[in-house]
């Protein structure tokens, strides 16, 4: 690696169905806990559907800390409307950065930012459509002039519109955060966050900034039910049971994550706690299907080796993989090929655990949400169960985790293989071990 | 280039006996994929792979779980067929 800069991460604020906060997060799931909930959408005759979710049940953004000002602007500009995954956003980013113990709010504070997400804003936007249309047509047997629809349409939604654009959000959030330095919004689907986690490392490499903030969310709404629910991927009895004979597909859960990663001079010249260092990302699109896993490629493969590569770390160095984990069947047999084609079929060493059964799948936020509880889990020397996996699929081949091991780990892998084919993997190792 | 009806079933049949393996005489034309043939879910996908790279057509994501026969499947092929030809 020469001189090349280390990146280092010395702030994790998580946002989960079961902890907010690092401490309260990892306690829950030393405590193998989980909290389902109830969603929906109010319609006049009753709630369009109902499923079931990974809920956060108490969330009050006044909590945080954050200065009521910069709050009060983004308020205003949404005429009062809450957009919970943006909120979420807010409060990840200020519980990284008081772990870190970064003072965001000094001048030239040489903070970068990047921030993922698949569907910023646009859930609130499509239902605002829907009641607008649903308004101007309701009374009117005949309908109205297409020109009159579109207008009230326009005129009516054109602010909840322009918040769709990613760009939008990054100026509220940057706004509140003190950041005028280098900023980038990133989609990549399910994989979003593992693309941001490198972004924001190759910032800090670069020279742009010492810190780099990184942060997604996401949350469970009645769009993203529906069409998970159309295509067969939504676990109707709320429980995920990856790798299992028995799995019938996702449950969504609301989150957010934000980490802070430095360069390692800097985090050691201010004495900064270490998580764990980023040795490196490797990344693939397979671009055959954007909800069907290509089955028979080997391009999630291609990732996890360019991870492996450019961190200079050997497969048999590898102590725990984390992969995507969601549930399905076909998504479970492309993980698990994938992971014994590169570290062989044996059931020793990586150990394999994964996070949703906890947190749920958090969708663009998910992949640097269950990377936060794998750091935590590195640095706490334990691998978590992965839960609700009475029956175990043998023919996974996999050393999949089924109760909660101490053990000392000094290297691990996350994975994700998200929609359209978006492949990711990310290595983290133990400062100092 | 396979235009022929019969030939698009034919090389269908060959398709769906590989990925079930057994051999073509032993599959009807309606024959289930998950309830006689054993294709899961997983092996679904083999086969769209399958067909995608015999007929050269790309089939969409959401019709993939809609293949169940063998024809079902002649039958898209068919389709996607003649529709590349006319565009």
């Amino acid at each position: 690696m020469g001189s090349e800069k280390r990146i280092v991460i010395t702030g994790i604020g998580p946002l989960s169905s079961i902890g907010i906060g690092r401490e309260e997060l990892w306690k829950s799931v030393s405590q193998r806990k989980v909290n389902i909930g109830e969603g929906g959408y109010p319609l006049d005759d009753g709630d369009w559907e109902r499923y079931l979710f990974h809920k956060i049940d108490k969330f009050d953004l006044s909590n945080f800390g954050i200065d009521d000002e910069s709050i009060e602007a983004i308020r205003q500009w949404k005429d009062g409307e809450e957009i919970i995954d943006l909120n979420y956003l807010l409060a990840a980013i200020k519980l990284a950065l008081d772990d870190s113990g970064i003072n965001y709010r000094s001048e030239n504070n040489q903070i970068s930012l990047v921030l993922s997400h698949e569907n910023l804003s646009l859930t609130p936007f499509a239902l605002k459509m829907s009641h607008v249309a649903y308004d101007l047509l309701n009374g009117k047997p005949d309908g109205i002039p297409k020109r009159k629809l579109f207008d009230g349409i326009f005129h009516s939604c054109v602010r909840t519109g322009y918040d769709v654009q990613a760009f939008a959000n990054l100026f509220h959030i940057a706004r509140v955060f003190n950041v005028h330095d280098y900023s980038l919004f990133i989609n990549n689907a399910c994989a979003s966050g593992l693309y941001a986690l490198e972004a924001a490392s190759d910032i800090i490499k670069s020279g742009k900034n010492p810190t780099a903030v990184v942060a997604a969310s996401d949350y469970p709404d009645i769009y993203k039910f529906l069409w998970f629910k159309d295509l067969g991927l939504y676990s109707e009895d709320g429980v995920v049971r990856p790798f299992c004979r028995d799995s019938n597909g996702l449950v969504f859960g609301d989150g957010g994550i934000a980490l802070v990663l430095e360069e390692f001079k800097h985090a050691q010249r201010r004495g900064a706690f270490i998580y764990a260092e980023y040795l490196g990302g490797g990344f693939s699109l397979e671009g055959w299907k954007i909800t069907v896993p290509k089955i028979g490629s080997d391009s999630y493969q291609k990732a996890i080796n360019e991870a492996l590569t450019r961190s200079s770390v050997e497969p048999s160095e590898i102590d725990l993989v984390s992969p995507h984990g969601v549930g399905s069947q076909p998504i479970d047999y492309y993980e698990s090929k994938a992971i014994t084609d590169i570290f062989g079929k044996r059931f020793e060493r990586p150990f394999v655990t994964t996070f949703k059964p906890y947190v749920g799948h958090n969708l663009g936020g998910s992949s640097l949400l269950e990377a936060a509880i794998l750091i935590l889990s590195l640095a706490n020397d334990t691998i978590p169960a992965t839960l609700n996996c009475e029956n175990p699929d043998p023919k996974f081949n996999i050393s999949l985790v089924r109760e909660s091991v101490k053990t000392k780990l000094k290297t691990v892998l996350k994975t994700c293989c998200a929609f359209a084919g978006f492949n990711a993997a990310a290595i983290f190792r133990k400062v100092n071990v | 280039m396979i235009e022929k009806s019969d030939e698009v079933v034919e090389k269908v049949k060959e398709i769906v006996a590989d990925i079930a393996e057994c051999e073509t005489a032993e599959i009807g034309l309606d024959a289930h994929f998950f309830k006689d043939l054993e294709i899961d879910s997983i092996k679904a996908i083999e086969l769209t792979v399958a067909m995608e790279r015999a007929f050269g057509v790309s089939v969409r994501d959401d019709q993939i779980k809609n293949i169940t026969t063998v024809r079902q499947a002649s039958d898209l092929t068919k389709q996607l067929l003649d529709k590349k030809s006319k565009s």
